[in-house]
């Protein structure tokens, strides 16, 4: 009984347990096997459906008809687009031709100067026929005449309508298929691909060459506000890292009040300046430029300093002139013609720009000497020796074979220019002697040759006298330096107050701004600028004044690279001093420049050891130091 | 259960009677009771940390389960498309709040059926395509379930085809979305607009401003700046893995893979193919397929079958030639097999030509010019058309990356809606967008280039001067001399002692040499060399000269001429004794040189000049530990300068001036150390600890240091404007 007893109640036990634990555990086990229900409030996601195989493709194969041919209309007639409004037929050969109206009846000065400054420059064809685009200045707010209909006008078919200032003419006629090129376009009208937005340009703004950009730092000073705003009547609000900022949630409610900003006439120094497009009152804009210096705050120095320095290449490159911007213009149409050898966009983007870097010449960033680095390539390690040999005309032998001993010489290039006629036997060298025979212009000297096979040329003049290790350690240094020019006697240089102009000078002194092409290294991307890209006026000029060409090959290259050339130690002893050029040649090119690019050096780049206390065994260039 | 109670009571009084046997097995009892408990409890708990790791809480449903959402015949319809809408006119950018992290938060709607008045359904529920879409953007960091923190709404209504929609009942369902407010910040994806006869290049479904993400887009339909132009879908990318391909020639110079091609455009093709012979290949649909055999895969030409879309890859340009509509799935398959497209499609967007340079990876040829395409192909030299496939290659190794991420995403040939979601985090996030060289330039170029931080050729002005920081310790004689030299450099603009000792406080000001311009002390926490690089607030001049403060042998001449070398190369470290790295190959590692060589690589920051964004590099983007590593051993933090510079600038350094013996009486110069064995080795040990880390030897070895220009030239010393150079 009692045995029985027990057992009962240990059965009890037991069965009780197990209700206790159906009863917790039930419910864990129950949500196990069935698919969880999702819990209110915890992220749920997209579902994973669980017939997902099942789902169709949104497309059958074979579900589309293949037979409209004819291209996308425009929604309403009138529009363009580039294809459908532009004969790109006209444009075959060399690049972009073209055409600009003559000025009809009185003009303004700025249009006549932008007028020459077309007429000059390597896009001008005299014919409207052979032209592939036609260009039509509307700018004459001044004189109060607006154009009329001109005669090639055809629909606007391949015309460009230049608006560099707001006109107050009314449209006399309709633009029709003509690519419109103004200053803030609206959304409505500007034709993405088509037209072409400018900048805004005030009326004074310089023709040709322009202020170059105003930052004379890469990064920031410390203590300069971070953000300048304009205010309604001109003048310049300031704002700085510790002013309060808002939360971006456009809910900002108190004006800072007058402690924590600045009131300024004239646009201050600041890093950041908000520009706003729209003008609403002063106030609701004062407190966008809060949130945006909220954002400004978190930007990294890193970023600043990036942002800071392409402000002043784009401002140098593509904005600081009247004429840099119609170029600028006219080279964005002709990399629409040019499709795929147009700018690639980091030539566009980084100095020296798509005006200075031709695309004529390539269109790898890796063949021109700016871009190496970013590039991640290096010049061959090789040059070309190109020797001019002008009048009397003695074929200079000992220079060949002192060039030609040089270990990383390729080639030997004699540009003969002079009236008497080519010697039939030429030393025997250990590189490739090719001769040329000129058109006794000056200008040849810097002609893109086809036989130019390296990067590096090195230019001579047949009276000039290099030894070996001279030009050896010369080529190291430019190797270190492609895009700019390395030589061995230099010019400078400087300001005449008493003429109220340009001064040149090849007396020794302590800096120098140019270096000699009668012996300097560069790269051959410079013989295609200098034939490609100058005005013809100032290639006329260098071949009429032979001693202006050294002159004009250092502007070009200091406008590229805003960088002075760089001196190597060149061979002492007497030798011809270089004919001062004209007086007036260094003028006319800054002229046309439109402002002086030279800069000065005040430094030489010699061996590490060059005239130092040690043996001269351990020198590898003791030839230099000969006195 | 009243047994229970009844045997609870009378319980105590048991257990005294009960055997041993019995004993243990009621205690062996309610452990397992009492285990059994624990582990019900430890499931009450479990769960959420699973939960929260992994699938589980994603609810799994049938498609066929989903609520079904009547429409009525007379519910609103949206406005059409505007056309004039723009980020800052149809865009709601407070709706995406402020957020730390710079990125948009994406809501989707839960999936409907939605039905007409009689119960016919307005479209398929959701097609295989944009349910990944969908749970892609649901996986990644861009997806939110809190509809009030989203900035944008993505509805789950499918319209990537719109053959399959009735247009009409489609924007009333639109438009009776919660969050719907005329569109503004919802996000439509669609891949095949139009419909016959005219087919329209965007979506006809009329959605007032929501932002529409199409493949097939004109000039036309486009909003500059508003829409996303994507690529059009193809389920062969997806299916097939191609192996990669290097750049270079291909068997055939010109493809044609497309079938259903306009005749028109067929018999310009094939015009192209009996002119040019075996290098032109213009395939077709097979029509004497055997049975089973997949027609997608297979194209013929003649009675010639070819693998499809493997044969892509035999050719070096491929034709993605438009048909009724702009947008072909080809092009993803050439992309894919790496053959540079040739698009001829007249007012084509380009799939994310906001952000792709489209130059860089295809040729567009207008289609007047179809006849010309094999001449104007034939015009590219060599070299662009590698670059172009390398290019290419950017695509894959881009979309491996995301997929890594994201496992759930590989059907994709790109992960194209977090592409959108990221172009249109730019346009939010201006200031904190992805540059265009991020987007477009390919890990093989990033490879050996550089792109320099201070790469505007500039040279400041010299009014600017520079600040001298002086790094010092206890050697307050040395100090002083050093302070009192520097102090006669014409362009000094300012002293700055960083104070490194912390048991022994600075002398008082009035024992410091009285200097004519501003000297400031620093007093540092840690005893640390990195200290001397720190981007103090005090520095006000970019230029900074580094100097040690037993530096008293260099005159003034000789700074100030450093100083206006630095001008010229402010990018650079310009320093005056200069060192070498050496390959030892006997060894197998670098060796550091202190001898006198005709070669330098490294200047010693003992005495340099550079500038101070590299301060601030160097205190927060040093690569690994090299920071720490430096601080802990308490050498090389010249090297480890040297390698930075060098590494972001791509340039070697300047030293100026001839060589010099740093030694002085009273002090272990530099010359002095390195004449140590031991420290040559330490030295030797940095440059291999510091090029492993930087994973290459940035360092450049140049053969030039730079002099005054008339430096030891036959002139008179008292014209030069620096004569006071090389003395001993």
């Amino acid at each position: 009984m009692q045995s029985w007893r027990r057992r009962k109640s240990l059965w009890l036990a037991l069965s009780a347990s197990w209700l206790l634990l159906v009863l917790l555990g039930g419910f864990s086990l129950l949500r196990l096997a069935l698919p969880p229900r999702p819990r209110p409030g915890a992220s749920q996601g997209w579902p994973r459906w669980l017939d997902a195989e099942l789902l169709q493709s949104f497309s059958q194969p074979g579900e589309l008809p293949e037979d409209a041919v004819s291209p996308p209309q425009a929604p309403h007639g009138g529009s363009c687009n580039w294809e459908s409004c532009f004969d790109t037929s006209k444009c075959r050969g060399d690049g972009l031709k073209v055409f600009v109206y003559p000025a009809v009846g009185t003009i303004s000065e700025t249009h006549r100067r932008i007028l020459a400054s077309i007429e000059g420059s390597r896009f001008y064809t005299f014919s409207p026929a052979g032209a592939c685009l036609l260009l039509l200045l509307s700018l004459d707010a001044q004189t109060g005449e607006c154009s009329s209909m001109p005669l090639q006008w055809n629909r606007g078919r391949n015309h460009l309508v230049l608006r560099l200032h707001p006109a107050p003419c009314p449209r006399t006629f309709q633009l029709g298929q003509a690519m419109v090129a103004e200053a803030s376009p609206t959304v409505d009208s500007f034709r993405p691909g088509f037209d072409v937005a400018l900048p805004f340009l005030p009326e004074a703004h310089p023709l040709r060459g322009g202020a170059p950009g105003q930052l004379r730092q890469h990064s920031p000073q410390p203590g300069v506000a971070l953000l300048a705003l304009e205010e309604e009547r001109g003048g310049w609000r300031t704002a700085d890292t510790g002013s309060s900022a808002c939360p971006w949630d456009g809910r900002c409610e108190q004006d800072p009040g007058p402690g924590q900003t600045q009131r300024q006439e004239t646009l201050p120094n600041a890093t950041f300046c908000l520009i706003s497009g729209h003008r609403p009152e002063a106030a609701s804009r004062f407190l966008q430029a809060l949130q945006v210096l909220a954002a400004l705050q978190e930007m990294s120095p890193a970023r600043v300093l990036a942002l800071r320095q392409q402000t002043q290449f784009l401002w140098d490159a593509y904005f600081s002139s009247v004429e840099k911007v119609i170029h600028t213009t006219l080279e964005v149409i002709q990399d629409r013609i040019f499709g795929t050898s147009a700018h690639p966009s980091l030539l566009w983007n980084s100095p020296p720009g798509a005006l200075l870097a031709l695309s004529t010449f390539s269109t790898s960033p890796q063949d021109f000497p700016f871009y190496y680095l970013q590039q991640g390539s290096r010049p061959e390690g090789r040059f070309s020796a190109l020797i001019w040999v002008g009048p009397p005309g003695q074929p200079p032998l000992k220079l060949i074979q002192a060039v030609a001993g040089s270990q990383h010489c390729a080639q030997i290039l004699v540009l003969w220019s002079n009236e008497r006629p080519l010697p039939s036997r030429w030393p025997e060298t250990a590189v490739p002697l090719t001769v040329i025979d000129g058109h006794r212009k000056v200008s040849d000297r810097f002609y893109p040759y086809s036989t130019i096979r390296t990067d590096a040329i090195l230019s001579l003049d047949a009276r000039s006298s290099l030894s070996t290790s001279e030009v050896d350690f010369a080529f190291l240094v430019w190797q270190s330096f492609p895009e700019r020019m390395v030589g061995f006697l230099t010019s400078s240089h400087f300001w005449d107050e008493a003429h109220g102009g340009w001064g040149y000078t090849a007396e020794r002194t302590n800096e120098f701004s140019m270096v000699l092409t009668t012996a300097a290294f560069y790269h051959r991307y410079y013989h295609t600028l200098f034939t490609h890209s100058l005005p013809k006026a100032l290639r006329t000029l260098a071949d009429e004044a032979p001693t202006c060409v050294d002159v004009l090959m250092n502007f070009i290259v200091a406008a590229v690279t805003k960088l002075p050339p760089i001196k190597a130690p060149g061979g002492p002893g007497p030798r011809p001093k270089p004919p001062a050029p004209a007086p007036d040649c260094i003028n006319q090119i800054a002229a046309a420049f439109g402002h002086m690019p030279l800069l000065s050096s005040r430094l030489r780049l010699d061996p590490v050891l060059f005239k130092d206390p040690v043996s001269v065994q351990r020198k590898k260039y003791r030839s230099l130091e000969k006195p | 259960m009243c047994a229970s109670v009844k045997y609870n009571i009378r319980g105590p009084a048991l257990i005294p009677r009960m055997k041993t046997k019995h004993r243990i097995y009621y205690i062996t009892l309610f452990s397992i009771v009492l285990l059994g408990l624990i582990a019900t409890g430890m499931f009450q708990f479990w769960p959420h940390s699973i939960e929260s790791s992994n699938d589980w809480n994603v609810e799994k449903r049938s498609i066929r389960d989903v609520p079904v959402v009547r429409l009525p015949a007379d519910s609103p319809i949206p406005e059409r498309g505007d056309l004039s809408c723009r980020m800052h006119t149809c865009f709601d950018v407070y709706r995406c709040g402020f957020n730390p992290k710079n990125k948009i938060k994406v809501y989707i709607y839960a999936l409907k059926k939605y039905v007409d008045d009689f119960g016919v359904s307005v479209s398929n529920t959701i097609s295989r395509e944009y349910n990944e879409l969908l749970m892609a953007i649901s996986d990644s960091d861009y997806y939110t379930d809190d509809i009030n923190r989203a900035c944008l709404f993505v509805p789950s209504i499918d319209v990537l085809n719109q053959n399959t929609l009735r247009i009409k009942e489609t924007a009333q369902a639109m438009a009776q979305l919660s969050r719907w407010d005329r569109g503004t910040n919802h996000l439509l994806f669609n891949m095949l607009p139009g419909g016959p006869p005219d087919y329209n290049t965007a979506l006809d479904v009329p959605r007032d401003r929501a932002l529409l993400a199409g493949g097939g887009f004109s000039t036309w339909t486009y909003r500059q700046g508003y829409d996303v132009s994507i690529p059009v879908y193809s389920p062969l990318s997806a299916e097939v893995d191609l192996p990669e391909k290097g750049p270079g020639p291909r068997q055939y110079f010109l493809l044609s893979s497309q079938v259903g091609l306009h005749p028109e455009y067929r018999e310009d093709l094939e015009a192209l193919q009996v002119k040019h012979g075996e290098s032109v290949l213009v395939l077709d649909k097979c029509t004497n397929l055997s049975e089973g055999v997949l027609s997608v895969r297979k194209r013929c030409h003649k009675h010639q079958v070819f693998d499809y879309p493997q044969v892509l890859q035999e050719a070096t340009f491929c034709v993605v030639l438009r048909g009724a509509r702009l947008g072909q799935a080809v092009l993803s398959d050439v992309l894919q097999a790496g053959c540079v497209p040739v698009v001829i499609a007249d007012s084509y967007i380009l799939p994310f030509s906001e952000v792709l340079d489209w130059k860089r990876a295809s040729v567009v040829v207008p289609e007047e010019k179809m006849s010309d395409v094999y001449s104007i192909l034939q015009s590219i030299p060599q070299r662009q058309i590698e670059e172009m496939q390398r290019q290419l290659f950017m695509e894959p190794a881009r979309r491996e990356n995301w997929s890594a991420a994201n496992h759930q995403m590989n059907s994709l040939i790109w992960p194209r809606e977090q592409w959108d979601s990221q172009i249109i985090n730019d346009r939010i996030y201006p200031y904190a967008a992805i540059s265009y060289e991020e987007w477009n330039d390919p890990p093989a170029v990033k490879w050996g280039s550089v792109s320099n931080p201070l790469f505007l050729p500039l040279i400041p002005p010299q009014s600017q001067g520079f600040t001298a920081i002086v790094l010092t310790y206890d050697r307050v004689e040395s100090l002083f001399r050093v302070i009192t030299e520097v102090s006669k450099v014409p362009s000094l603009s300012k002293l700055l002692v960083v104070w490194n000792n912390q048991n022994k406080n600075p002398p008082e000001d009035s024992l410091w040499p009285k200097i004519r311009v501003p000297l400031k002390v620093v007093r540092t926490a840690e005893n640390k060399l990195s200290n001397r690089f720190f981007p103090y607030d005090e520095i006000e001049t970019e230029a900074v000269l580094a100097i040690d403060d037993d530096i008293i042998m260099l005159t003034s001449d000789e700074l100030q001429f450093g100083y206006e070398v630095w001008r010229e190369f402010p990018d650079r470290l310009v320093g005056y004794p200069g060192r070498l790295h050496l390959w030892d190959h006997e060894m197998n590692k670098w060796k550091y040189e202190s001898e006198w060589t005709n070669e330098v690589s490294m200047v010693l920051t003992g005495a340099a000049f550079y500038h101070k964004y590299f301060n601030y590099l160097y205190t927060y983007k040093m690569p690994g530990d090299i920071k720490n590593w430096v601080d802990a051993h308490m050498n090389c933090e010249d090297i480890a300068m040297n390698f930075l510079v060098a590494n972001v600038t791509g340039k070697a350094v300047i030293k100026v001036t001839p060589r010099k013996k740093f030694k002085c009486p009273e002090c272990t110069a530099i010359d002095g150390l390195s004449l140590d064995q031991t420290h040559m080795v330490e030295r030797s040990e940095c440059i291999n600890k510091f090029a492993s880390v930087f994973g290459t030897m940035p360092l450049k070895v140049v053969e030039h240091r730079a002099d005054p220009v008339l430096y030891k030239d036959d002139f008179p010393e008292k014209l030069k404007s620096f004569p006071n150079i090389g003395s001993l």
